[in-house]
């Protein structure tokens, strides 16, 4: 695999931990991956969102036992450490859906500096998704 | 580091996806031929360090199991 595309609207921590840890792991082996934020989790892309993101649902008050274990396991627990160590990867990129980035309040000024752009659905779902090996949604 | 000094690198207590992504860290400090003992007790390590090596054309020396574990030797490409 050359190449894979993950989308990811969820922006709960512990669903994230899934396509980052999928990204970290194939970029580890030279494949290039391109991932888009939309929805909710496009505020994983700036500084202030990514601190604040937390467990939703019937599993937020076991948010520190994950993070700890999360640690225990070898992976940081702060998300934006985690983006800027897929990004010293050389082989990922990180895209902010414009409409997310739009309803979410998030714009080039709070874009954290290892994404990539705002960009259209459109463009990454013709550009990236397609011509990808292989395509995840999360 | 000397020719007789095996290089090592232990993820003991490390999961997925943390061995493959120390080891590929590990990769970039080392010349071509050098190889590196990676010990690792994460059990879904057993099929991946193998398929990474394949994925990147460096070469799988040996699997060792241990006690608690398992050991591989990689030959960087």
């Amino acid at each position: 695999m050359k190449s894979m595309a993950i989308i990811i609207r969820d922006d709960s921590y512990d669903k994230l931990l899934t396509p980052l840890a999928f990204a970290y792991l194939e970029a580890s082996g030279g494949t290039q991956v391109d991932m888009l934020f939309v929805n909710w989790s496009v505020l994983a892309l700036t500084e202030k969102g990514a601190k604040e993101i937390k467990i939703n649902g019937p599993h937020a008050d076991q948010e520190a036992w994950v993070r700890s274990q999360t640690e225990a396991a070898g992976l940081p627990s702060d998300i934006n450490t985690i983006l800027k160590a897929l990004k010293e990867t050389g082989c990922v990129n990180m895209y902010a859906c414009s409409l997310a980035a739009k309803i979410f309040g998030v714009d080039e000024a709070n874009l954290i500096p290892e994404a990539e752009e705002i960009v259209d659905a459109s463009w990454f779902l013709h550009e990236k998704a397609v011509k990808a090996d292989h395509y995840q949604y999360f | 580091m000397s020719n007789d000094e095996q290089r090592i690198l232990d993820t003991s207590g490390l999961c997925c996806p943390m061995p493959v992504v120390k080891t590929n860290l590990e990769m970039k400090k080392m010349v071509s031929g050098e190889s590196v003992k990676i010990i690792v007790t994460d059990v879904g390590a057993k099929k991946d360090l193998p398929s990474w090596c394949e994925r990147t054309g460096n070469r799988l020396v040996s699997m060792t199991e241990e006690d608690g574990g398992v050991s591989f030797v990689i030959e960087k490409a």
